[in-house]
């Protein structure tokens, strides 16, 4: 198709080069043309998991929360898919329920991390630079204990753990680097015109918030949500193997975990290599997909 | 905004106040928590045996423990005593809290101290080489590697060595500091050392690495190279001497701001090995509900974490002077 001739009521159109450039025909994009340079491969794996976990009880051939005690310690055979561990409990069917408690912490983790953080890091960067330093400092001091420590000490409050209360714990510790960086984006745009217009003509903080800042920043942010799910799977996986997270009758990929010590006693290796295994499967997959959503930085070629 | 003071006393000044606030919000705040906490302190102080005791025994016990008072009045007594270097008992182990920390001091310093050094100086060549090699095959092999290695979790990555390289291989062991009475036996510390250290270096090198491989990729873009080149300064030089020397700053700092970060490893590394140190010891006493315990475990790893970034900073300051300009929080 070739191009329409351009302005042609224009008089003074300018002709000469340039003029009725060719243009290659537009075809349409081929299925595999749109999929390239995404993370296909992480997203199907991811999906596959999830849809696993979700349709557990499809894929699970025992009952989970089942003792074989007459199958204790068996190694992978055509029963037991992944064999049992020291309390006679099938692998293969655990994996798809733990699924389950691990995949919802590590989200329910992350939205309190953007929830709390969101709002910290708004307000932090629409206040004066004065308060809004100190709010920083703040969240600076914090920030600079090991997570895991502060996750020792709430975890003190709570003796009975659950799911719910565990993703609290998580969330309430890990929140202050979204913060600083939702602070630093807002700082960009809280000048811009039409967030001065917003707020002058009497819009709230919260409805600035929602409907200036969080739709502006958003992209930029949503890396940082997407790697918080992943860090808040390993944080679960990590405090009930210490066993400080879930006790071994909620089933997670971290407490299937914690009998890696009975384990290794009896060296009995699928009990520790395949829930780790889908556990650390399961983290990339979710950091390839967070890291497509990620801004490429251009850089020019080296001068080196 | 105050005057930017260009004194270097001063400034460390400032910082030490910062840190006195910083450590009495952390002193707070711990102490709320743990008195805070459910579970009943007697109950872990005399285990079963609390059960045979009559009340009025049982009070006389809060009485000598100090857990009668109000809870403002316990906070004020515990700070004054602490000002006197006086922590309290722990309730597990039924003696003063620095009795039973001191000893795990020194293991601790050794792995977090050793693995830090470990994981800068790899850190560092790493980056060298990727951004002398920059998006070629080997750059970007060590790239997904290190970004897989970066993700596989510490303490699963441990259990497995321990699995390869202990249970099956029977090479190294699989948990302690030192054998029993081999305490000065540096050989054998050495030993029980490796697999804490791989695991420490293989959950936090690549972070690190990465940071300063970016960073020095920023560099190599810059006019001066051109320069170096036409002088006729290999490649090689001009990494080492010149970009290096550029980015040595912002190393400095990302040290400074993973200080929290290594020294959170250390608890589930130490956790893992059943290393005699500071993090297993406060891992177990969160189990153990030893809350005296806790904090000061706690307080010791938050001072230590303030005062390495504090002195970081300092140095950071000292050494480039435009770090000065930027700051551009003041107090």
């Amino acid at each position: 198709m070739v191009n329409q001739i351009k302005n042609s009521a224009d008089p003074f159109a300018v002709v000469g080069a340039g003029y009725r450039t060719y243009e290659p025909p537009k075809r349409k994009k081929t299925f595999r043309e749109k999929l390239k340079g995404k993370p296909i491969f992480s997203a199907a794996l991811l999906l596959l998991i999830v849809l696993g976990c979700v349709f557990a009880p499809v894929f699970a051939n025992h009952d989970p929360a089942g003792f074989y005690l007459d199958a204790l310690n068996t190694a992978p055979n055509s029963e037991f898919y992944f064999g049992t561990d020291s309390l006679g409990r099938d692998l293969y069917s655990i994996m798809f329920y733990g699924g389950r408690t691990s995949l919802t912490i590590g989200i329910l983790g992350a939205a309190i991390i953007a929830v709390i953080g969101t709002i910290y890091g708004c307000i932090s960067g629409t206040l004066p630079n004065r308060a809004d330093s100190v709010l920083m400092r703040i969240a600076e001091a914090c920030g600079s204990i090991p997570t895991i420590l502060l996750v020792l000490i709430l975890s003190a409050l709570f003796t009975g753990k659950n799911v719910i209360t565990l993703s609290f714990v998580i969330g309430v510790t890990g929140w202050f680097g979204m913060a600083r960086i939702v602070r630093s984006e807002v700082r960009q745009i809280r000048n811009c015109e039409y967030v001065l217009y917003a707020r002058c003509t009497g819009g709230k903080f919260l409805y600035v918030m929602w409907r200036h800042l969080i739709p502006n920043f958003l992209s930029a942010v949503m890396f940082v949500v997407v790697s918080n799910v992943s860090s808040c799977i390993t944080m679960e996986s990590t405090l009930s193997f210490l066993g400080l997270g879930l006790p071994v009758d909620i089933l997670s990929w971290g407490s299937m975990l914690s009998l890696a010590n009975r384990a290794l006693i009896m060296n009995t290796w699928w009990v520790i290599i395949i829930p780790g295994l889908f556990l650390v499967v399961t983290l990339m997959c979710i950091t390839n997909v967070g890291n497509f959503l990620r801004k490429e930085t251009n850089r020019k070629p080296s001068n080196l | 905004m105050i005057v930017k003071s260009a004194n270097l006393w001063v400034r460390i000044a400032k910082r030490i106040l910062l840190f006195v606030l910083c450590m009495f919000l952390l002193s707070t705040v711990v102490f709320f928590i743990a008195r805070l906490a459910p579970g009943d302190p007697l109950q872990s102080f005399y285990g079963d045996a609390l059960e045979l005791m009559t009340e009025a025994e049982k009070d006389a016990a809060r009485e000598r423990l100090g857990l009668n008072a109000g809870l403002v009045t316990q906070y004020i007594r515990w700070l004054g005593q602490v000002f006197q270097g006086n922590f309290g008992l722990s309730f597990k182990y039924k003696m003063p809290v620095m009795d039973v920390i001191q000893p795990l001091v020194g293991n601790t310093l050794l792995l977090g101290v050793l693995a830090y050094i470990i994981v800068f100086a790899l850190a560092i060549v790493l980056a060298v080489f990727c951004t002398l090699y920059e998006d070629r095959f080997i750059d970007k092999a060590i790239c997904k590697i290190g970004t897989a290695s970066y993700y596989i979790p510490g303490f699963w990555l441990g259990v497995v060595l321990v699995l390869i390289f202990s249970v099956n291989l029977g090479w190294l062991p699989s948990s302690g500091a030192y054998d029993v009475g081999m305490e000065n036996d540096i050989g054998n510390r050495a030993e029980h050392l490796v697999l804490p250290l791989i695991v420490m270096v293989a959950s936090h090198l690549w972070y690190y690495a990465y940071m300063i491989r970016n960073k020095m990729l920023d560099e190599v873009r810059k006019d001066y190279i051109l320069f170096a080149k036409s002088k006729g300064c290999t490649r090689r030089e001009i990494v080492w001497k010149h970009c290096l020397r550029n980015v040595a700053p912002t190393i400095v700092s990302i040290m400074a701001i993973s200080i929290p970060h290594v020294t959170g490893g250390t608890v589930v590394v130490e956790a893992v090995f059943n290393y005699p140190g500071i993090g297993n010891l406060a891992v177990e006493s969160a189990k153990y509900h030893d809350y005296n315990l806790l904090m000061v475990t706690v307080l010791i790893t938050g001072i230590a974490v303030f005062v390495g970034s504090f002195v970081a900073q300092t140095v950071n300051e000292e050494i480039d002077p435009r770090m000065k300009e930027m700051e551009s929080i003041k107090w």
